[in-house]
């Protein structure tokens, strides 16, 4: 049982990171029925960008993090720029910029920070709150924390704010141009705010992982096979299918050791053919 | 690795193959004329990986080779030629590796150095054979003396020297028989695995428990609380650098205790500093090169290194150092030979190296001890 227990609260650790990279690109695809495919590499910008500033800045770790989200959300706006021509013209193109995109800010991390990454020393100093003999870490407790202020804080601004809901216009339907809304503009919000959405979790996870510029391919795609599991382009799916795969990462790592990674997907990849939709597949916005 | 990468990477490398495929297609016949050139650069290959999760292997692997060659560029170089060092990114990845392997036979490249991931080497090996170019490689895995590949040499120890030396230490000298392992299914936790298993056996020891995780895994919350419960007085662990950083971390996050045990990775800054310094205080390593201080040559090879790079000189570099000069007098000592006669003059090379008096055997191994040293203050201190 405390087996049990301890690894479905580790799972549920990276599993909060995983869903803020879900909600990331479900965001863009919501808005624009694009895979954004430079998104891991995004996380791994903002990582980086987050513990440069906490490391060698010597800022306080929240006001890293906030460097971190600004700068990488300009980068996210940027991207979104560039691709803007091809948008009306050739869709698979602009799929291709994303993953060209990912490409290059993987080399420029390496030309910027160099090969090897970095670690980076816990800004949660404090010891393990303990329940009943299990062991949860304080700082996972703050990225839950931090998860779900994220979370409300997205789905106050799509729902109760105007430009939130010229977004939800958007995504549901190209004619949102003719009642006057700026689809580009929406675009580039979707952009900047997955941008966002990835620095914090790359910030976030920097202290648990390693940071180093090919750490954005596994989050990527666990953060996208989240994603999928729960519904692509639902917000809360994102968020329940990313900390479903942190989940069961870490079951199939408990009990099938070496043959996890083969385990998890496998599960996904069954889940996925019953229901094709994923979890709150009906609400998932097809534009494309 | 990235899945993600590799997906790129498959793409981009469509477009790329193509020219690399028919440079391999001419490389048996042509390849041949320009290995027997006697004029010019003695072209030497570094393959590394220079990106990716596993590059910092390959850069102190980069720094220790270039500081050899230079020493001999500077002198003179080999026989009046000077020696030119092509440095191959092989990311970490086996495919890329074998790719590379081509590569360097088609280039007209006369020896290798690296690589630095016994999984990578292994996957090279084969190639390298048929194209008759030695290979120095930092890989510590048994698999590789396996290949039976008589181009094939390794730098320093295998992984059975190191776990020999750790559960002497552990079982016989401090007669611990609590141990719990944990190891990753790569080429090198394998390796590890294995060996040490096989140590603790030879000595009627079985593991209390015996955790195996994926070399991409992140979080070990499954497999360490389950440690946790068969409370071991020591955790041997088989994984590189920065994953036993955080093993060891998240081990002391869900409150264990006890001192982990392993060997080379144990013993670098990248697994102190992803830890942390606190957390690896009593690690047991075992090493054929715990400091920079153990004799004359080494404190000359650190200061040297220091000079060049400003950075402390560690293991990796130091062995990719001793691998090079070996090479590098086994090239003189043959007046520049290349393939089958290259290797007869590297496995006669005798050579008091940074890790201890180099004498290859059969197999392709020059050493065979290593020492035991303890983490104190996050230095690494002999326990002798």
């Amino acid at each position: 049982m405390q087996v049990f227990l301890q690894t479905f609260i580790g799972g549920v650790s990276l599993g909060a990171i995983y869903a803020l990279v879900a909600m990331g690109f479900s965001l863009v695809f919501r808005t624009m029925g694009l895979v954004n495919f430079s998104h891991g590499n995004v996380v791994m910008i903002g990582a980086y960008i987050a513990s440069t500033f906490y490391l060698s800045a010597k800022l306080p770790f929240a006001l890293a993090m906030a460097v971190a989200i600004v700068v990488t959300g300009l980068i996210g706006v940027f991207i979104e720029r560039v691709l803007r021509p091809l948008e009306n013209k050739d869709f698979d193109l602009m799929l291709i910029g994303t993953i060209g995109f990912g490409i290059v800010l993987e080399a420029v991390a390496i030309i910027i920070w160099g090969a090897t990454g970095t670690a980076v020393p816990n800004p949660v100093a404090v010891a393990p709150v303990q329940v009943f003999g299990l062991r949860v870490r304080t700082y996972d407790l703050v990225v839950l924390a931090i998860a779900t202020a994220a979370t409300l804080l997205l789905v106050f601004f799509l729902q109760r704010t105007k430009r939130g809901a010229a977004m939800q216009a958007v995504a549901m339907d190209q004619a949102a141009t003719a009642v006057g809304i700026h689809v580009g503009r929406s675009n580039a919000i979707a952009f900047m705010l997955g941008a966002a959405l990835a620095a914090l979790a790359g910030g976030l996870v920097g202290p648990l992982l390693y940071v180093n510029p090919s750490m954005g391919g596994t989050l990527g795609i666990k953060g996208f096979a989240g994603a999928i599991l729960g519904g692509f382009g639902s917000i809360p799916g994102a968020i329940v299918g990313g900390i479903a795969i942190g989940v069961l990462d870490a079951f199939a790592a408990g009990h099938f050791q070496g043959y996890s990674e083969l385990v998890t997907f496998v599960v996904f990849t069954v889940i996925i053919m019953i229901r094709p939709t994923g979890i709150f597949g009906e609400r998932t916005v097809n534009r494309a | 690795m990235s899945r993600f990468v590799r997906l790129r990477a498959a793409v981009l490398s469509l477009a790329l193959a193509i020219p690399v495929a028919l440079a391999a297609c001419a490389a048996p016949g042509s390849g041949d004329d320009s290995k027997k050139s006697t004029e010019g650069p003695i072209k030497i290959a570094l393959v590394d990986a220079q990106s990716g999760q596993l590059s910092s292997l390959g850069a102190w692997e980069l720094k220790g080779a270039r500081l050899a060659i230079d020493e001999w560029n500077a002198a003179g170089g080999v026989n009046g030629r000077q020696v030119e060092l092509g440095v191959f990114d092989d990311q970490g990845d086996p495919t890329v590796g074998t790719n590379l392997a081509r590569k360097i036979s088609s280039e007209g490249y006369i020896a290798m150095i690296g690589t630095a991931e016994s999984a990578v080497t292994i996957a090279m090996a084969p190639i390298l054979r048929d194209s008759k170019i030695p290979n120095i490689t930092s890989g510590q895995s048994p698999g590789l003396v396996a290949v039976k590949s008589p181009f094939l040499f390794l730098n320093g120890p295998t992984s059975t020297t190191y776990d020999e030396t750790l559960a002497k230490y552990i079982v016989d000298t401090k007669g611990i028989k609590s141990i719990a392992m944990i190891t990753n299914n790569g080429g090198y936790g394998k390796g590890e695995h294995d060996a040490f298993l096989k140590a603790l056996q030879a000595r009627s020891v079985t593991p209390v428990d015996d955790q195996v995780v994926t070399a991409d895994q992140k979080d070990f919350s499954a497999a360490l609380t389950t440690i946790r419960q068969k409370n071991p007085q020591v955790i041997f662990i088989g994984a590189e650098e920065v994953q036993s950083g955080l093993i060891v971390k998240q081990a002391r996050d869900l409150g264990i205790t006890a001192p982990f045990a392993g060997a080379a990775p144990q013993g670098t800054p990248v697994f102190a500093s992803t830890a942390g310094v606190a957390n690896i205080e009593a690690t047991i390593v075992s090493s054929p090169y715990l400091s920079n201080d153990i004799n004359d040559a080494t404190k000359k090879f650190a200061a040297a290194y220091k000079a060049k790079y400003n950075e402390e000189a560690e293991l990796h570099g130091a062995k990719a150092y001793d691998g090079t000069q070996i090479l590098l007098t086994a090239l003189k000592t043959s007046n520049v030979a290349t393939g089958e006669k290259l290797a007869e003059a590297i496995r006669a090379t005798k050579y008091a190296g940074l890790l201890g008096n180099f004498a290859f055997d059969d197999t392709g191994v020059g050493i065979f001890a290593t020492a035991i040293g303890l983490i104190q203050g996050g230095k690494l201190v002999s326990a002798g």
